[in-house]
């Protein structure tokens, strides 16, 4: 078993990393020789299965993969690799191996830097620091006459405790399946989108703390039928709802509020017809949708998600991707999260999967 | 009676403030001392392995300063100096946000006022805000009395010595894992390897709740200096590392790091408008055998502790600035004066009563001193392998609590070369008298042919 490469584009390999941890800290991640997969599974919320190209993160050239099974599974705390990463900004070069120290296998990262990021160390000591106690003044024209002209080196190794998973241990573990959405749309800007939602999520919790005993008791019928049952939150939940023609929903409802914003003029994206021929197409859910009239009730499709939750799964903003939302009526929103770059073409896109919480 | 009454201008306030920070990382008090020239903020962490020292000096640090003491106990035990000690807390939020230039009210000047007088029930530390607008804010402070203890550092024995910027040190710092507990230093080859890592031992199945391990290895020649002693490792807190280079950023000063090398303190400091900062730390790590193999046993420096008489050495140390060429080369000291420990203090009443507590006092301080064969009698522990660093004992810094002022500076520094030569002597001379020790351990002697 082998795996060594060096990365490339490690902002995005730090952004996504972020997003991912923020949903669940264990991750799994395969290795295949022509994409890397992570998938986050956390006990409760929102799940994530994501599938990058290998070019994406990783120097092609560089791939190393040898397994006996054509894939190597790693289970990683998501989180340690991301702080890890961080010692990569403004690195000449980064490297990114499977080792074992000690009987751990560990990820490790080693990390060349030719200069420090923040400017020229030399000038700023000589100008800004008083002289240190115990130097003199000619031995420290000298050091820094050697240390302004040179390029310095430093080496950075970051050893990220693993778990290698068998094959069969993964092979149980399968993408949900979802019928056909009954809504698809591209959603609007995620930062405004995400500011928008905590807002609402903070006003409902706020107005909730003060009557929590009215709130707990109606969540609680919520909760024992909710497909996640999120039992012991009791966060008020989001209602999402998107037609197919142009327009989404976000609105939030206590006993004291109610609130709604409204998106229109969004796209809602063909489907890809060369998977579905054009008889298909008319059976399929959302062509029913479409037919209903831009005001029709009818054409909305409705979910309601939990606000803490969303607002974990709209930090994968931070890689400015766009994100197609899919929307099963009253069971279920998935997000295609496509990153930038991967538009349409090699698939590098992050799939989660948000279930709706019953009234 | 005492009286010490000092004036502080905003910048000088702005630097108080991020002393009592950096302070408040080790301890929860601040302990106080006061001389003619010179005002001592100092704290020691709980596990006293770690004693942080700002000495702000009159001229320098303060606009006014005057420290007056009455004739008839200055001529006692405690000399001329005041101490007391303060909950930090009670401390910072007294000078916490003060200095906000935008706002009318910004304090002017920070007056400070103690009296301390037998005769008075009542005794506050006064502190006085003079603030735009005529506004005065007043704080009356409780303090108590306290013996200050300071940790014993002697820079001459030192033999390893960095001077590094602390921005520098910041960045590598930033590399390390939050939940990070240690920081090992050593040098190789021309670089120089910071690794933060974590004793903690955790169990076999949550693999992924491992720390991180990181190592950041840099070019010697990015150290202002660096003359230390190659594949040494000694290894500190690196919590307490954090707090000193946080400290020395907001002070944009080149951090001077000077030790011996592993179980012996080290010594991290640096010097900004009139104010002396100096942390010393103690370190762990492995002792390398096959430079001094009668000295790898760790136990040396719980020895140190338990000293009582011995003649105090190196009590603080002024700043005396030389030349590092100078300290290129300084000759290293001779070979019994390692083992002798550049540590070397008396203990406190309260250091005895805690070091003592798993040990006996055996022997005679004389045998101890000198790491010879002589072990104490039933200390077990120190046969047990050293190798891994969590069983280590944990290190306690030496203290001098004699209250002498820095006077005795002088004089010092002609005692220690006699030192080694005299203990040499004595070394001997007990030998002689004493053929084997009644403490030596049958297995030690085994071998010689005797008891075989």
């Amino acid at each position: 078993m082998r795996f060594r490469t060096q990365l490339k584009n490690t902002r995005t390999f730090f952004k996504l990393t972020a997003s991912l941890s923020s949903l669940g800290k264990v991750c799994w991640m395969r290795l295949e020789y022509n994409v890397v997969r992570f998938t986050v599974i956390p006990d409760q919320g929102t799940q994530v299965w994501a599938q990058i190209p290998v070019d994406t993160i990783f120097e092609e050239s560089s791939y190393q993969l040898e397994s006996n099974s054509d894939a190597i599974n790693i289970e990683i705390n998501i989180s340690l690799l991301n702080r890890a990463l961080r010692s990569t900004f403004g690195a000449s070069s980064s490297q990114l191996r499977l080792t074992k120290k000690d009987k751990v296998p560990l990820l490790a990262l080693t990390v060349l830097t030719t200069e420090w990021t923040e400017g020229n160390m030399a000038l700023a000591t000589n100008e800004a620091t008083p002289q240190p106690p115990a130097s003199g003044p000619t031995a420290q024209n000298e050091v820094v006459g050697d240390r302004g002209a040179r390029e310095r080196e430093t080496w950075v190794t970051q050893e990220v405790p693993i778990k290698i998973l068998h094959e069969d241990v993964v092979e149980s573990l399968h993408e949900p399946h979802c019928p056909d959405p009954d809504v698809h749309i591209i959603l609007p800007n995620l930062m405004q989108l995400k500011g928008i939602s905590d807002r609402f999520t903070k006003l409902a919790s706020s107005d909730s703390k003060g009557r929590q005993p009215g709130i707990v008791a109606a969540d609680q019928a919520t909760s024992t039928t909710g497909a996640t049952a999120l039992s012991t939150n009791i966060a008020p939940k989001l209602e999402l709802s998107a037609n197919m023609h142009g327009k989404l929903r976000l609105a939030i409802a206590t006993d004291e509020l109610r609130i709604a914003s409204v998106w229109s003029g969004l796209v809602n994206p063909p489907l890809d017809p060369a998977h579905i021929t054009q008889d298909q197409y008319s059976q399929l859910p959302s062509e029913r949708m479409r037919e209903a009239g831009d005001d029709d009730e009818a054409g909305w499709a409705k979910v309601r998600i939990d606000g803490k939750d969303w607002s974990r799964v709209l930090s994968v903003g931070r890689l400015s991707p766009k994100v197609v939302a899919c929307f099963i009526n009253e069971t279920a929103l998935v997000l295609y999260v496509y990153l930038p770059g991967s538009w349409n073409g090699e698939e590098s896109c992050l799939t989660y999967y948000i279930n709706s919480f019953t009234t | 009676m005492t009286t010490l009454a000092l004036s502080l201008g905003p910048p000088a306030l702005v630097r108080l403030h991020d002393v009592l920070i950096c302070l408040s990382k080790f301890s929860d008090t601040v302990a106080i001392e006061a001389e003619h020239d010179l005002l001592r903020l100092s704290a020691l962490n709980s596990t006293k392995t770690a004693f942080a020292s700002f000495a702000c000096e009159r001229a320098l640090f303060f606009e006014a300063y005057s420290f007056t003491v009455p004739q008839s106990t200055a001529g006692s035990g405690a000399g001329d100096r005041f101490y007391c000690q303060i909950y930090i807390k009670a401390l910072l939020s007294v000078f916490r946000g003060r200095v906000d230039r935008n706002k009318d009210t910004a304090v002017e000047r920070c007056d400070m006022e103690l009296h301390e007088d037998p005769q008075q029930t009542e005794c506050r530390l006064t502190v006085r805000m003079i603030c735009g607008l005529g506004v005065i804010k007043s704080y009356k402070l409780t303090y108590e009395p306290a013996s200050i203890q300071h940790a014993v550092f002697d820079r001459s024995r030192s033999t390893n010595q960095w001077i590094a910027d602390s921005r520098f040190l910041r960045q590598i710092i930033d590399h390390f894992s939050l939940s990070a507990e240690q920081l090992d230093m050593y040098s190789d080859s021309g670089k120089a390897v910071f690794t933060s890592f974590t004793t903690k031992i955790m169990e076999g199945k949550e693999v992924l709740k491992y720390p991180v391990h990181t190592s950041v290895a840099t070019d010697k020649r990015d150290f202002e200096e660096f003359l230390v002693e190659d594949n040494m490792h000694i290894a500190i807190n690196l919590k307490d590392f954090k707090a000193v280079v946080a400290h020395a950023e907001t002070a944009n000063a080149a951090v001077t790091a000077r030790y011996t090398r592993p179980c012996k303190p080290l010594q991290l400091a640096y010097e900004f408008e009139g104010v002396a900062a100096e942390f010393t730390i103690m370190t762990r790590g492995e002792v390398e055998s096959d430079t001094a193999p009668s000295l790898s046993r760790t136990a040396i420096s719980q020895l140190s502790q338990r000293q009582t008489t011995a003649a105090p050495i190196a009590v603080r140390r002024v700043e005396t600035p030389r030349a590092p060429s100078q300290n290129a080369q300084m000759p290293p000291p001779p070979p019994r004066a390692r083992p002798i420990r550049p540590l070397n203090g008396t203990s406190t009443q309260e250091h005895l009563s805690l070091s003592t507590a798993s040990e006996q006092p055996t022997a005679s301080a004389l045998s101890m001193e000198y790491d010879s064969l002589f072990v104490p009698a039933d200390d077990d522990r120190q046969w047990d392998e050293m190798n891994e660093e969590e069983e280590e004992p944990q290190d306690i810094l030496g203290w001098d609590a004699s209250g002498r002022p820095d006077a005795s500076e002088g004089t010092l520094r002609d005692e220690e070369p006699d030192f080694p030569k005299m203990g040499g002597k004595r070394k001997r001379e007990a030998r002689e008298e004493m053929g084997i020790p009644p403490t030596q351990r049958m297995s030690q002697v085994r071998g010689f042919g005797l008891f075989d």
